[in-house]
């Protein structure tokens, strides 16, 4: 079967790395004892993944989730000077379509989160905007035609 | 038991809660959100079957709960902050996908997640511990998509709107079918859902769609 690729920014990428070590700890902490845990006091922990210690089952889900990712990723690296004209992954690209402008950023399909306008590569206008350049229209092919008018690209991963 | 009936009859209120996209859209009578929850569980089942390794019983859970929130938290449409009160207006507005910059898009989605946690929270809060963060878990999962379960059935939810506002769209002219495309193909990347779009866009646009 093939292996799945998760495309990671590195800020993603640390992020994914901090709940997964973080997690580990709490499974640990989990096993030492067989009463029901204590919530753990740690500034550091996101709050969104506090209630996950109080069930076992999301908590086992969610560490295999993040060992996989983790051991299947791929970072996604600034492109060289010469691709920097060229939209690639980590771009963010303004665009204009149907008359307003938008900030899109092609990031890999775990990073997508479209309501803040990060969009996946593998979603057809990710896909499609991918390699082209500032004044290039873009076509997308749906039942209703949409142009994207590429206005500018610019980098701002590490 | 006390407790279970008063939550179900709080949830029983989303039967009669129209959805709010179509009222916008002048929709005459308007699907309710539990008319939404019984399609989309329906689609998680299916679709869910063909996707490999999702675990089901997670999955139909989280259809179920995704939109209980609501029964507080009333329901929201991308177009609620730039909605004019005037209908004829409105009907200009809802022409266009709205677009906003990268900080009124952060404010928006972070005003929506913690006005549907706190209702989420006042909503489970008699029901038992267990079954309240088991709720409270799955709902995480669906806002978050921690898992594949999560990040699936997010994007087969947004499937099943779609699907209805194109049989609206066929039947009364309305939703405008531009910004749900414009939409669309931003947002779906899951190459099974692309599939069955496409075969929607067959369905509603016939030879139209071909080579998609």
């Amino acid at each position: 079967m093939e292996r799945k690729i998760f495309y990671l920014t590195k800020e993603k990428l640390k992020e994914l790395k901090r709940e997964y070590e973080q997690l580990l700890e709490l499974e640990r902490k989990r096993s030492l004892s067989e009463k029901a845990p204590q919530a753990i006091e740690s500034e550091d922990l996101n709050p969104e993944f506090v209630s996950f210690q109080e069930n076992l089952e999301f908590l086992k889900a969610r560490i295999s989730e993040l060992k996989e990712i983790l051991e299947n990723h791929q970072l996604i690296l600034p492109p060289s000077k010469e691709r920097c004209r060229f939209v690639e992954m980590g771009a963010k690209v303004t665009v204009e379509v149907n008359g307003q402008r938008d900030e899109l950023m092609i990031v890999g399909t775990l990073e997508a989160n479209p309501a803040l306008g990060k969009i996946s590569n593998e979603s057809p206008v990710g896909k499609a905007l991918l390699g082209h350049k500032v004044g290039d229209e873009v076509v997308i092919s749906s039942p209703v035609k949409t142009v994207y008018k590429i206005k500018a690209i610019k980098y701002e991963i590490s | 038991m006390k407790n279970f009936v008063n939550f179900f009859i709080k949830v029983g209120k989303l039967k009669s809660m129209p959805r709010r996209g179509w009222v916008i859209n002048e929709i005459k009578n308007p699907e309710s959100i539990a008319d939404h929850i019984f399609r989309a569980t329906l689609m998680a089942w299916f679709l869910g079957t063909k996707k490999k390794g999702l675990k089901m019983e997670r999955l139909l859970k989280m259809a179920l709960i995704h939109d209980l929130c609501e029964v507080y938290a009333g329901d929201t449409t991308p177009y609620d902050s730039v909605l004019p009160k005037d209908s004829k207006k409105r009907r200009e507005v809802v022409k266009k996908w709205p677009r906003f910059n990268f900080f009124q898009k952060l404010k928006l989605k972070k005003q929506k997640h913690e006005k549907e946690k706190r209702a989420l929270k006042r909503l489970v809060k008699e029901l038992p511990p267990e079954l309240r963060r088991e709720i409270e878990n799955l709902w995480m999962d669906y806002e978050e998509g921690l898992t594949p379960e999560g990040r699936f059935f997010k994007q087969a939810d947004r499937v099943e709107n779609f699907l209805q506002a194109l049989e609206y769209w066929k039947k009364y002219k309305k939703p405008p079918q531009g910004p749900w495309w414009e939409w669309a193909r931003e947002y779906f990347d899951d190459p099974l859902l692309l599939e069955f779009i496409n075969q929607m866009a067959k369905h509603f646009y016939g030879n139209k769609a071909i080579g998609l």
